[in-house]
């Protein structure tokens, strides 16, 4: 433990700061010229303008896949297998929709996959916050051994365990439900959240449940009423991430669903064998499954943002 | 009665323990246990102990051996190209500043999408005759016939053509940690070395690359071992094929179990794999890493 504290406080003191003073003059000397940009960022106009049109090409790029996915989506399913393909669709139709939506099992399987993350989710926060706090709060060896161990996790091929996982769940009576295909996946997420979780704890000034405990609460009353307020919005980063993790899962899916539990991505993958290429209705259901989640990602992208450097750049 | 803290820990950590040991260690210990048996497909079939047999087996097919060789350089080009490009556009939106914001968070749209439907759209961009790309690649005049490079049907590049989808996906992820990572140089570093007369190669590798190394080493450690376990992005564009060419080890591992039914083989497969992968991220670990060093 007082080797945990020791590397704390070596950490603490970031590289730049003893470098600082040296180098005020020189920012005072930018600010005489007139330049107010702030250490890498492009000075130039002509540089800005290259910089700003690289960009755009770049952003072209990148959406462009999607967007003709989309676009894909309402062609008529004849004109979705044209040769040579178009871009834009010739003529502007839902029936790509209504033939997806209107298969048997498809509307099941979004129930499946909503129930199926949200099990997952709730599961993984309820055992990922103590274990989390736990570890951080009271820095023991047995924590540091968990969170290596949780990393450890993150490294099995969901192929591996997967079958015996299939063939536990059936001895538990719990074959193709929600259940399983929820606890399967909290095995993916719930390393992830202890991971976050604990990012979040520590930033949390030990003297605020130390001042809790003095006024006579308990270290859990402290953790529920104290504690766990503050990180309030540590544990939704989580809960997305979490349900995510669920919500885009397949692998597991496809090995311990068979008709009842079946999420979307199984049914996504299933048109193509079961029902010949069947593009158009593809890219419809695909593009219906995407959706929410990418609205949810620019509502709360700040949030995002903030859990995926997390753990890397402080690590 | 109060509990010591120690006790207070451990009560804390126990659920979370519990089930990982449940549905991660048990599971993988019927794996270790499984690699030792011949197994019938047929529930309920018989079970004979054949010691080390299925890993003898395995290290002599060369669906084995290919797998993993495919594994190694699917993982390198992912990795590589997702790093050279999420660094690109790390730079990017760092020398664009403050007023690039809203085109961050356009960039990060890929990475909600299920690697499922990634695979899917971009089949639907390689694929021979209706894709997209060889088609305008063709209208551009640069291919003299849309089918002439065969993305997905040919055994020489299918490799590199599966990989587009992961790579696409998760650039975003590595832009973003690279991102944040050059948001904590201090900014009066830079201008010291500006004025210095450091140019922008100089600037990159003296300077910005060796700060940014422990986060570069984290992002790359965290999306090695993702990449080492592709399956979906690789199972819908092309399902190993053609001639198994795109046949990575997880998907190797699925279709002994499933297809050719032979749970033995497969499990003495998946511990190798899983061997194979801890060790290589014990490496990665404890040389560039070190996780609890640090906290």
């Amino acid at each position: 433990m007082r080797v945990a504290e020791r590397t704390t406080q070596d950490a603490g003191a970031p590289a730049g700061v003893s470098v600082e003073p040296a180098l005020r003059p020189a920012t005072r000397a930018r600010k005489r010229r007139g330049v107010n940009r702030e250490g890498l960022e492009a000075g130039r106009r002509s540089t800005r303008t290259l910089l700003w049109i690289l960009l755009a090409v770049a952003m072209v790029l990148y959406g462009f896949p999607f967007l003709y996915l989309l676009f894909t989506s309402f062609k008529t399913p004849i004109d979705t297998i044209a040769v040579p393909p178009t871009i834009l669709p010739r003529e502007w139709t839902l029936e790509n929709y209504t033939n997806a939506l209107g298969r048997s099992g498809v509307v099941a399987s979004f129930i499946n996959s909503i129930q199926t993350a949200i099990i997952s989710t709730v599961l993984s926060l309820v055992l990922a916050v103590p274990a989390a706090y736990g570890i951080t709060r009271y820095k023991t060896l047995s924590g540091r051994i968990f969170i290596m161990a949780a990393l450890v996790t993150r490294m099995v091929p969901p192929v591996a365990i997967g079958i015996p996982l299939a063939s536990m769940m059936a001895t538990m009576g719990l074959s193709d439900t929600p259940i399983a295909l929820s606890i399967a996946h909290t095995t993916i997420s719930l390393p992830l959240s202890i991971w976050l979780m604990s990012s979040f704890f520590e930033a949390v000034p030990k003297d605020l449940e130390e001042a809790a405990t003095v006024d006579g609460c308990s270290r859990i009353g402290a953790l529920w009423r104290v504690v766990i307020p503050v990180v309030s919005g540590g544990i939704a980063v989580t809960a997305i991430f979490a349900f995510l993790a669920s919500w885009n899962e397949f692998l597991f899916a496809l090995l311990m669903t068979a008709i009842r539990s079946q999420t979307t991505p199984v049914v996504i993958a299933n048109f193509q064998t079961q029902f010949g290429l069947d593009w158009g209705s593809m890219t419809a259901l695909a593009a219906v499954y995407s959706i929410p989640v990418i609205i949810l990602t620019l509502l709360l992208q700040r949030k995002i943002v903030a859990g995926m450097t997390l753990g890397a750049v402080k690590g | 009665m109060r509990i010591s803290d120690r006790r207070f820990a451990l009560f804390l950590m126990t659920p979370a323990a519990l089930f990982l040991a449940v549905f991660v260690a048990f599971p993988l210990f019927r794996l270790v246990a499984d690699s030792f048996f011949k197994i019938s497909p047929i529930a309920g079939g018989p079970r004979d102990f054949v010691g080390l047999d299925n890993y003898f087996r395995a290290f002599a097919s060369d669906a084995f051996i290919g797998a993993g060789w495919r594994t190694l350089a699917y993982t390198l080009i992912v990795v590589t190209l997702e790093f050279a490009l999420g660094l690109g556009m790390a730079l990017l939106f760092t020398t664009l500043g403050r007023s690039s914001q809203i085109w961050r968070t356009v960039f990060m749209y890929p990475l909600m999408i299920a690697p499922i439907v990634a695979g899917l759209l971009w089949k639907f961009l390689m694929i021979d005759n209706f894709g997209l790309i060889g088609t305008l690649l063709h209208q551009a005049g640069i291919l003299s016939n849309p089918n002439q490079i065969g993305w997905l049907s040919d055994p020489n590049i299918v490799l590199y053509s599966v990989a587009i989808p992961d790579i696409w996906l998760t650039t975003s992820f590595m832009c973003l940690v690279l991102f944040a990572g050059l948001q904590n140089i201090p900014g009066d570093l830079i201008e010291a070395a500006r004025l210095d007369g450091a140019r922008a190669p100089a600037m990159l590798f003296r300077i910005i690359l060796p700060l940014l190394r422990p986060v570069i080493a984290v992002a790359l450690v965290v999306r090695g071992i993702d990449a080492a376990r592709a399956f979906d992005t690789i199972l819908i564009q092309t399902n190993g094929g053609p001639q198994s060419a795109s046949e990575t080890m997880s998907l190797l591992i699925y279709r002994t179990m499933i297809r050719f039914g032979d749970p033995g083989l497969a499990s003495a497969m998946g511990t190798l794999y899983l061997l194979a992968m801890l060790a290589v991220a014990f490496v990665a670990v404890t040389t560039i890493w070190r996780p609890g060093k640090d906290n």
